[in-house]
């Protein structure tokens, strides 16, 4: 079962923001269970349709995402993965003309209800973009901005190295802390934004391609790095690359676009969504297996 | 036979270019491998033309060799998914079925070059021409699911393997009473070990119906399990 909802800090005296606290999701190192991860419900997607306007960009889309697990959102250009992902911790807040309908639970509370606290949100659940993009700054600074932001009280010293530990990131980094982010390399850029996602110590990593700015050899170190921190947070991946999506994910959802022939617009639909060896050796919805084979529909 | 069936159009043509030659080298190779097999049932009842069959186990290995060699070629290369996935490693196993069933003709016809200055028994031969024929007609029917996608003709093969184990079983009962003719005897009981193949390559038939079901459905399960007869 979900946690219970509990009062949050720092929304105000009348509306109590309804996330839960995170401190009842274990999160020290020493929590960290030997066994492998029950499924326990994180997200709860229901009857979800996203419009840009009067656009449905997204329509009906149902699943639940369990914690401590790479879930990944295949499908062609125009499916709405990239839509749904920001869904995820309320990015889409930020486009005027965006309108969301249906429900996604966040450990049993409604994310967008209207008490609930937007930006805490979006510190419990972090984002990686396809580019990566550091603030121009110092490395250090990258990592103490967004705790700082967040009000989160401690040493700064101790948080840059947690977390560029996590993003395995420290050892490459460390006798340059003060030197301009701007001068790593791409594949370190990118695992310095995981490190700064992962600096306000959030439960859920969203990544919206985090790769596809990155060679090979960069690409694999991401993939390592995820495989290294789902067993202390829940990852959301939209790719394009189904090879990616083969090798790191638990869990699989593929999208397609359905085509409006009169008002020549696409709307994103769910599916199928299992177990990601299931998606790649057999699939059950025939246009799942189109898609993964690479042939036409 | 019945003609290979139309695969959707690819997006990735090379993949596709693969896949469908694939499926044409297989079907040759079921080919080769079930008129091999037909040919050892001949030269055992004709007395005659056991080096042709063993030459052309040549061909037979030269397919399984290719094939295989392809198949890890479009596994490394072309990240094939689902059921493009399932066929080639159906391929994988399908291959060594047809590669074992041309090396039991090879072992039917060097028993019959081995026993062709010998009395026979006519009865017992009629059973293994009969044993033959069923066997024969299995290889095809399995070759046919698997290129045509029949899981329900797949489904069928066991039911077309029971004769063959009961005739194989039963054909001990005719070869005791050779006991007092040594020639005969001896006859016998290399036709014995040449029953014994007819039974192996009719199993191998089954294992390639099973990898049929296997690539239709995606779930793999033994039609039949010796050491669980029951199930």
């Amino acid at each position: 079962m979900p946690p219970e909802a509990k009062t949050a800090q720092g929304s105000g005296s009348g509306s109590p923001s309804v996330v839960p606290t995170r401190l009842e999701i274990k999160r020290s190192p020493s929590d960290v269970p030997l066994s492998p991860p029950e499924d326990v419900p994180v997200f709860q997607v229901d009857d979800l349709s996203v419009y840009y306007g009067s656009f449905r960009a997204v329509r009906d889309v149902s699943m639940t995402v369990c914690e401590r697990q790479i879930t990944s959102l295949i499908g062609p250009s125009g499916c709405g993965k990239t839509t749904l992902l920001r869904c995820f911790n309320r990015m889409n807040d930020l486009v005027e003309i965006a309108r969301v309908a249906g429900k996604i639970l966040y450990h049993g509370v409604d994310l967008y209800h209207p008490d609930v606290n937007a930006v805490e949100v979006r510190r419990r659940i972090g984002m990686v973009f396809q580019k990566p993009n550091p603030f121009p700054k110092s490395i250090y600074d990258n990592i103490t901005f967004g705790p700082k932001v967040a009000g989160i009280k401690g040493n700064m010293d101790e948080i840059v190295e947690r977390s560029l530990r996590r993003a395995a990131l420290w050892d490459e980094v460390k006798d340059r802390l003060k030197e301009s982010a701007m001068g790593l390399s791409g594949g370190q850029q990118q695992r310095l934004c995981i490190a700064r996602a992962l600096a306000v110590d959030p439960e859920v990593i969203l990544m919206d391609e985090p790769c596809s700015a990155l060679d090979p050899i960069a690409t694999g170190r991401i993939e390592d790095l995820m495989e290294e921190i789902k067993s202390e947070y829940t990852i959301i991946i939209v790719t394009h690359n189904m090879q990616q999506a083969a090798r790191v994910s638990d869990m699989c959802a593929f999208f397609t676009a359905e085509v409006n022939e009169t008002s020549d617009t696409r709307t994103g639909v769910l599916v199928e969504y299992d177990k990601t060896e299931k998606m790649f050796s057999n699939p059950s919805d025939e246009r799942t297996e189109n898609y993964v084979t690479g042939r036409f529909g | 036979m019945s003609a290979i069936p139309e695969l959707s159009p690819h997006i990735r043509r090379r993949l596709d270019h693969e896949l469908r030659d694939l499926q044409v080298k297989i079907r040759s190779m079921g080919a080769a491998s079930q008129s091999m097999f037909e040919s050892s049932l001949h030269s055992i009842q004709s007395n005659t033309g056991f080096d042709e069959v063993i030459a052309s186990d040549d061909v037979v290995d030269a397919y399984y060799m290719d094939i295989e060699r392809q198949v890890l070629d479009v596994l490394a290369l072309q990240s094939p998914m689902a059921s493009d996935l399932r066929f080639l490693t159906a391929l994988l196993h399908v291959s060594l079925h047809l590669e074992r069933m041309a090396d039991m003709s090879v072992n039917i016809v060097k028993i019959g070059s081995c026993v062709s200055h010998l009395p026979r028994n006519n009865s017992v031969m009629t059973t293994i021409m009969e044993m033959g024929s069923i066997a024969l007609t299995m290889i095809e029917a399995s070759m046919d699911a698997f290129a045509n996608r029949d899981l329900d003709l797949s489904l069928r093969l066991p039911l077309m393997d029971d004769p063959v184990d009961r005739l194989n079983r039963g054909i001990i009962r005719d070869i005791l009473p050779m006991a007092n003719d040594m020639r005969l005897l001896e006859w016998g009981m290399q036709i014995h070990v040449v029953s014994r193949q007819i039974e192996r390559v009719a199993d191998h038939a089954v294992d390639i119906a099973e990898q049929t079901a296997f690539l239709i459905t995606g779930e793999f399960r033994e039609f039949t399990d010796a050491s669980h007869p029951s199930t």
